[in-house]
């Protein structure tokens, strides 16, 4: 039974309004598993420590109960609630932050599962420098964009568009990197999987515009998107 | 595309011409009947408004015309009032309590006893008089006594009193009796205490109109023994006379003078009857429920 | 999936048992009402049949349904309304805390002390505010300290601060939602366990409809609430158990209601069982 039936039962009063902060609160509760689990994921990344690569695989558990008891707590709104205009917006608002945090932790657990791949193999230092560079990049992301949504900052919201521009260029060159890597196989091996990493830390960047995208569309009641997919690469 | 102004028109004097033979004909009616009406009371007033004076109120009947007066009818008709308002009220409004709240419609006294309150109420009040003359003063005994006369008064407006007490009652909302029961109330606690109160501005209204025909019928008192020539104050166990018949029985004599004072006589009826149904009217509007 | 005009009794029964219901957990609740196959028939024509359920102490709990499907003549079986009306013949138990509430020698005035009753179009008396609160407590008895009980039952429907200072002013002259409001009120001040509401708030602006439905979120801390509604998303906002009733037709045509689901709102309108329930809930009823 979700959070909001058992108060219910209990005779409480949940009124509406304290039902939809209650749903923020969880969310940005959810957010900040997910900072720690890409924090750990890069600090195994860094320091190849295989067993707290396994703590954060099973640190995901935690992100999905959240995950789906914000997803009940949703569905009990709109059936019950209605909610029309900015409770509208906030609720769908909520659903796609959720969904986006799910899959940023996701992505770390990914990276977490390669550090354990990889981690008897030869490495790179550079790379996993600027792995951390792009990580804690992220992790910035991240909280601008959730302290955006509690705020309803738009500027802090489209301000991560910007933010984002350096994970992307990064990644870019993670490839380049990867085929200047020379012809140790064990590095090559390295080299692929590491592709994938910054893969990841670049969708994690992504995800975090996202959030930025639904504070514009719960502020404004416009949906758009801050970028515009066939931009030319720089 | 704007309609033309000239579609608005209407089409011919047809529909309107007949309207207005209608409405003339309605205009007519009424004066016909309230300027035939106004032209007797006009009569009767203009021959009789000089002798209305304290004698007429005030002296007993007399053969000598100009100290005749009414006193005893007038006091009759008075006493006769308040006896059929302490008759027929309680009477008409418990019959009409039974049958409107406690009755069961499908039971066939029931429905005997609505059917007959209508008929009762066409009967000719000569009837009741020989009904009085028959039971009241010969069967019982009770002989030609004014509460002879009250009694058979009531007999005669009682179905009256009950019609007008039920559409008082019937007007009161289901709403507002479904509500009491729900808060607990029994029957007779709906009754007295929501549907009474409520009902009453209706039932004092249509027995003050009861009232005031009762004490303008003339045939059934005859017929129960509203003497001619009364010159003592009446009591209810005694002999009477009531004011139409004092009017009547003047009309009678041969005297001009007589003439005079039973025109008198009616304008002192028209204004008790008058007053009463004014009261009437005062008190309908005063307490008329907007539910 | 069974369709409307084939289902059976046996049916819905076996629907209804086969599943796991969410009711409030065993811990939550006491039961007040325990209605066994009930059946209601106007002068012979089967108008509510085999309807069992429970009703649970200080939760809201709502009947909806299509009109003609007997949610309010199931209402008004709980208070012996239903008792008015002559032809009126009920089967089958309603068990009132373990008593038969038809049982041959109960009192309908003891029943209605217990279980109020607020009806859909506000009927105040024409009295005075004060004297439609205290009509109540002064036919059963209960004077004492009638002043405090007023301004009690006043105080608990929201009303008192609007009408402390015109207490002999006549209700009429309030508004449609403070009539109402007078009505609750007028119920209360017997202090009654059960409110049973007949669409309250159907004939108010929703401005006065949010009044009353907070007001029965505050009165379910007190006391048990019944409520029949046509508006559904005031039974979703307002109700923690819901219950859909619909028609059946005889093999005569005849339309008798009947209890098609009852279960936790949430459930009933995000995932209901039947399908004729998610018909009604969605909109594709009729």
């Amino acid at each position: 039974m979700s959070r909001a039936d058992s108060a219910s039962f209990r005779g409480l009063r949940v009124s509406f309004q304290e039902e939809l902060e209650a749903l923020q609160a969880n969310l940005q509760e959810e957010s900040e598993l997910v900072l720690r689990s890409l924090r750990g994921s890069l600090n195994a990344l860094q320091q190849r420590d295989v067993e707290l690569a396994d703590e954060v695989i099973a640190f995901d558990d935690e992100v999905d109960e959240r995950y789906l008891a914000i997803g009940q707590g949703i569905e009990q709104l709109l059936a019950r609630q209605t909610p029309v205009a900015v409770d509208l917006r906030l609720v769908l608002a909520v659903l796609h932050i959720n969904l986006g945090l799910e899959r940023m932790a996701d992505l770390c657990v990914t990276i977490a599962k390669l550090t354990k791949l990889t981690a008897e193999l030869e490495h790179d230092a550079t790379m996993v420098e600027a792995f951390e560079e792009m990580g804690s990049r992220a992790e910035e992301m991240t909280r601008v964009a959730m302290r955006s949504f509690a705020e309803r900052d738009l500027a802090g919201a489209e301000s991560l568009v910007d933010l984002d521009e350096m994970i992307d260029r990064a990644n870019r060159r993670v490839v380049k990197h990867v085929l200047e890597l020379g012809n140790d196989p064990e590095l090559r091996e390295w080299g692929l999987r590491m592709i994938i990493v910054s893969r990841c830390l670049e969708r994690v960047g992504d995800h975090a515009v996202d959030i930025g995208e639904q504070t514009a569309y719960l502020v404004t009641g416009e949906f758009r998107e801050f970028t515009d997919a066939s931009r030319p690469d720089e | 595309m704007s309609v033309s102004a000239g579609r608005l028109r209407s089409d011919g004097p047809r529909g309107r011409w007949s309207g207005r033979a209608f409405y003339g004909f309605l205009l007519f009616s009424l004066v016909i009947g309230f300027s035939t009406l106004g032209a007797l009371v006009l009569q009767v007033v203009l021959k009789g408004y000089k002798w209305v004076d304290l004698v007429l109120l005030f002296e007993p009947p007399s053969a000598e015309p100009l100290i005749a007066g009414a006193e005893p009818a007038i006091l009759a008709t008075i006493y006769l009032g308040v006896l059929l308002l302490l008759f027929t009220v309680p009477l008409g409004v418990g019959t009409a309590i039974y049958l409107e709240e406690y009755a069961d419609r499908d039971r066939w006294y029931n429905r005997l006893l609505e059917v007959n309150i209508q008929n009762l109420a066409a009967v000719p009040s000569i009837v009741y008089g020989i009904l009085g003359l028959a039971f009241l003063v010969r069967g019982i005994g009770l002989g030609r006594v004014l509460l002879a006369g009250a009694m058979i008064l009531t007999l005669l407006v009682l179905p009256t009193v009950i019609i007008a007490a039920r559409e008082a009652i019937r007007a009161v909302p289901d709403s507002i009796r479904q509500a009491a029961y729900a808060l607990g109330a029994t029957k007779w606690q709906v009754v007295w205490r929501q549907v009474l109160p409520a009902a009453t501005p209706g039932i004092a209204t249509g027995s003050i109109l009861a009232l005031s025909r009762g004490l303008g019928e003339t045939a059934p008192l005859l017929l129960v023994g509203a003497l001619t020539y009364v010159s003592f104050n009446p009591t209810i166990l005694g002999e009477f006379t009531a004011l139409p018949v004092q009017i009547y029985q003047w009309v009678a004599r041969p005297q001009e003078e007589f003439r005079v004072l039973a025109a008198s006589g009616i304008i002192v009826l028209l204004a008790i009857l008058l007053t009463l149904n004014a009261f009437a009217i005062w008190l309908r509007n005063r307490y008329e429920r907007r539910w | 999936m069974v369709t409307a005009t084939s289902v059976t009794m046996a049916d819905v029964s076996i629907n209804l048992a086969e599943r796991e219901q969410q009711l409030p957990p065993k811990e939550f609740r006491e039961v007040v009402f325990d209605v066994n196959d009930l059946g209601v028939s106007y002068n012979g024509n089967q108008a509510l049949q085999g309807v069992s359920l429970e009703i649970y102490r200080n939760f809201v709990t709502a009947f909806i349904g299509p009109s003609g499907c007997g949610k309010s003549t199931f209402i008004r079986c709980f208070n012996h309304l239903n008792a008015l009306i002559p032809g009126a013949v009920v089967e089958g138990t309603i068990l009132y805390h373990g008593e038969d509430l038809y049982g041959a020698h109960v009192d309908p005035v003891e029943v209605r002390k217990r279980i109020g009753m607020v009806f859909q179009k506000p009927n105040p008396f024409p009295k005075s505010i004060y004297d439609n609160v205290a009509f109540g407590p002064r036919v059963l008895g209960m004077t004492d300290g009638l002043d405090e009980r007023v301004e009690r039952a006043l105080e608990q429907a929201a009303l008192w601060d609007e009408v402390k200072d015109r207490l002999k002013a006549s209700a009429l002259s309030l508004s449609g939602g403070q009539q109402q409001r007078l009505c609750i009120a007028r119920c209360l001040a017997v202090e009654p366990e059960v409110i049973l509401m007949d669409e309250p708030a159907s004939a108010l602006d929703p401005i006065a409809t949010t009044r009353i439905e907070d007001l029965m979120h505050d009165l379910k801390r007190d006391y048990t609430i019944v409520v029949v509604t046509h508006n559904m998303q005031q039974a979703a906002r307002v109700a923690d158990l819901t219950a859909f009733f619909s028609i059946t037709r005889g093999a005569e045509g005849q339309r008798t209601g009947i209890l098609v689901e009852y279960d936790a709102t949430s459930k009933i309108f995000t995932q209901p069982f039947d399908k004729r329930t998610e018909d009604y809930v969605t909109g594709r009823f009729g």
